[in-house]
């Protein structure tokens, strides 16, 4: 290792298009060691430097399986870096999109596949939400991905966390060091051989992430794609480059999924609310040749804390987002497979209502101007355990709050106690105010 | 990053009769769908089928017959029983890749009836007698690389890989089997490699399967056969999905001509370069393996 020690190499995790990942032991501690090709690089030296000063940076957040040790450089020039292991309870996001993993019987040898996928609706949109949030830091950090794919993902199905991973092709805006990307993700102006990697056309290739997260497809991947049958360069150069049509162009419907081949995406564009769709379209319309139109992280994250806010759980066991739910009148939502209706809540920051139901959450960001954290939670709607069957939100934040009860008056709320719901319900949090 | 002499690519009206006109398309892609009002669908959010996939056969075309018989044989079919796993991860999310086998000696065979999903391909161990009918094998391929046939997957494909093993020369006419290929859309865009095993084998003819020389190589110890299968069979079926390096000239558009074969051409340096690491049995210096 550069600073002294030896790492023990002790079998072989995986293998990329720049190198190879082992398996090592380093001070009594299991790491994952990643062994360059220098022979596919073309400028090594500088690779190598880059590499240096991400580590003396540092990560941007926790959300970084980032390089931790460089290696010496071997004889022959080739070197590597040790990263810590990806924790247990983690899946590749490859294996999410795949609906599957495959694990190997050890004593067959036979490959049994496993199914991988989101527990609840919560945790993927928390998710998406934890993708926008680490590709955010990365860039307010200065620095650009470059190779952002469905492989550089590591994703806890139960909670949404997210752990960003391949670090090593991070360099500051502006400087490549050789990726060109993954075919599907790269930024058309990359494919058309006009623009390297850089902040924007991370923006471009993070769309594509979210949209193969939420819509299981290609965004690019329609009518006009299928119809060439074999998809040679020229074609790969045609559809993703000069000629990329966005599936669901409103102006353009020569590309349109084909029933049979894109039935995840027929489906689920039907199922999300128009701003998140909105948001894709111009990502894939005027973000394809204009990369300053591309959505910015901030604004992704905003779409994705509203659309977490918008997740309704029924008592019937269906769990959708309110755009797939009835809207009898402006302040109700009702189910549509078993009728139970949910009264929403307005809040001043927001110009849309947020439904309310057993179980829903408020988080700190929704509830404080100045706050960006959300992940903790602020208020819950739960059970009066004392009362059965009287439903109240219960404050989960550590400020005082204040709540209007029936007699008119504003009571304050201390941090764990609660309050009914009840027609008249007003909340002020402070800078913000929410009303029944 | 300047792109003050971008210019439009030129496209040549003569050819703008897509190349791709000679697939034969039977089927007529299904109409894109119309919006239905009511919840009369599975409308659950976690509820997906895996991401619609791009398929990629690999075909392995390998000689059995007599001169395969003992050593060779036994390593090739012990590297293909090992290589399937190893390669059963390269298509990730985006590709399903399909393992189809040929043989031929006397006889023209495929292992199976269809290609068959890497996931579930299991080797059966192949027997080596007769003569080496290269020519039949080349128009069987050729009948078989079609929409109507192995190459039926209703999604997009990728071009396929094609890899030609062989140890001996053609005792039929190889050309006249290589001139109805070379006419197949799918040979032309295909990633093509060959594989020449022991003394016998002609390179030459391998070149004129593969189209170039760099994706040629040859073996002549059972060492040597494991290592370039292995080479070559993962470094084909990588090309397309993996993350790619990039050309420093950002200068000017890239046109149809500039990509034009690069999977073929960067798989044939990739090869070169794998190659040129192995140690040869020649490398070996005086000192060592005492």
């Amino acid at each position: 290792m550069e600073f002294g020690g030896k790492a023990k190499v002790l079998s072989v995790i995986g293998s990329g298009g720049q190198g190879t990942v082992y398996l090592v032991r380093f001070n009594g501690q299991k790491w994952a060691l990643k062994w360059y090709d220098i022979s596919k690089m073309n400028k090594p030296a500088a690779f190598r430097k880059n590499l240096q000063n991400n580590i003396s940076d540092g990560p941007p957040s926790n959300k970084f399986l980032w390089p931790k040790y460089l290696t010496k450089e071997a004889e022959d020039g080739t070197f590597g870096y040790i990263m810590e292991l990806k924790p247990d309870g983690f899946d590749s996001f490859v294996d999410i999109l795949n609906t599957y993993k495959l694990e190997i019987d050890p004593l067959s040898g036979r490959a049994v596949k496993r199914p991988v996928k989101f527990n609840t609706l919560s945790a993927m949109v928390t998710c998406v939400i934890n993708i926008v949030n680490a590709f955010r830091q990365l860039h307010r950090a200065g620095k650009s991905y470059q190779d952002l794919n469905d492989g550089g993902f590591f994703i806890n199905v139960n909670t949404g966390a997210v752990l960003v991973c391949d670090c090593d092709n991070i360099a500051p805006d502006g400087s490549n060091f050789g990726i060109g990307g993954k075919p599907g993700y790269m930024a058309p102006e990359i494919v058309r051989g006009l623009a390297q990697p850089n902040v924007q056309t991370d923006k471009y290739s993070l769309a594509v992430v979210l949209f193969k997260l939420l819509f299981r497809g290609d965004p690019m991947e329609g009518e006009k794609v299928v119809r060439d049958v074999c998809l040679t360069e020229s074609s790969e150069l045609k559809h993703y480059g000069q000629n990329a049509v966005f599936v669901y162009d409103p102006d353009d419907a020569s590309n349109r999924p084909v029933r049979g081949i894109h039935d995840n995406i027929i489906k689920f564009w039907r199922i999300y609310p128009d701003y998140i769709k909105d948001a894709f379209i111009r990502s894939f319309t005027t973000g394809i040749s204009d990369p300053s139109k591309r959505i910015i992280e901030n604004e992704w994250q905003k779409l994705f804390i509203r659309l977490r806010s918008e997740i309704i759980q029924c008592g019937c066991g269906r769990t959708n987002f309110s755009s797939m739910f009835i809207k009898p009148n402006d302040k109700t939502f009702k189910c549509p497979k078993c009728g139970m209706e949910f009264a929403t809540i307005g809040f001043s920051n927001r110009d849309y209502r947020t439904p309310l139901y057993l179980g829903c959450k408020f988080y700190t960001c929704e509830i404080s101007q100045e706050s960006d954290d959300f992940s903790a939670v602020a208020g819950e709607l739960v059970e009066n355990k004392l009362k059965p069957g009287v439903l109240g939100i219960k404050n989960c934040s550590d400020r005082y709050w204040k709540a209007k009860m029936p007699d008119g008056v504003f009571y304050d709320i201390a941090p764990g106690k609660g309050f009914p719901v009840w027609q008249g319900l007003e909340i002020d949090f402070g800078e913000i105010k929410a009303q029944i | 990053m300047s792109n003050e002499h971008f210019t439009e690519p030129e496209v040549n009206e003569n050819k703008n009769a897509s190349p791709l006109d000679d697939f034969d398309m039977t089927e007529n892609v299904a109409a894109p769908e119309t919006d239905e009002s009511i919840l009369d669908f599975d409308d659950d959010p976690l509820s997906a089928t895996s991401v619609s996939k791009k398929s990629l056969v690999i075909f392995f075309l390998i000689d059995t017959s007599g001169s395969m018989k003992g050593k060779k044989m036994g390593e090739l079919n012990t590297v293909m029983e090992e290589l399937i796993p190893e390669i059963r991860r390269v298509g990730e999310a985006d590709t399903e890749v399909k393992v189809a086998v040929l043989t031929f000696s006397t006889e023209v065979r495929w292992m199976y009836s269809t290609p068959i999903p890497i996931e579930d391909f299991e080797w059966a161990r192949l027997r080596a007698s007769g003569v080496t009918s290269m020519g039949a094998a080349f128009k069987e391929l050729n009948h078989r690389m079609s929409r109507n046939s192995f190459l039926s997957s209703p999604s997009l494909s990728f071009a396929p890989v094609i890899f030609l093993m062989t140890d001996g020369y053609p005792s039929d006419d190889y050309k006249e089997g290589l001139r109805e290929l070379q006419t197949n859309s799918w040979y032309k865009f295909g990633l093509k490699a060959a594989l020449g095993i022991g003394q016998e084998a002609n390179d030459n003819i391998l070149a004129e399967f593969t189209g170039s020389a760099d994706t040629v190589v040859h073996a002549y110890t059972g060492g040597q056969l494991a290592q370039m299968i292995k080479i070559i069979a993962v470094t084909s079926s990588q090309i397309g999905s993996k993350s790619m390096t990039l050309s420093d000239d950002t200068s000017h558009e890239l046109a149809e001509e500039d990509v034009f074969a690069a999977k073929q051409k960067l798989l044939g340096q990739q090869i070169q370069e794998l190659i040129s690491k192995q140690p040869g049995d020649d490398d070996v210096p005086f000192d060592t393996g005492w």
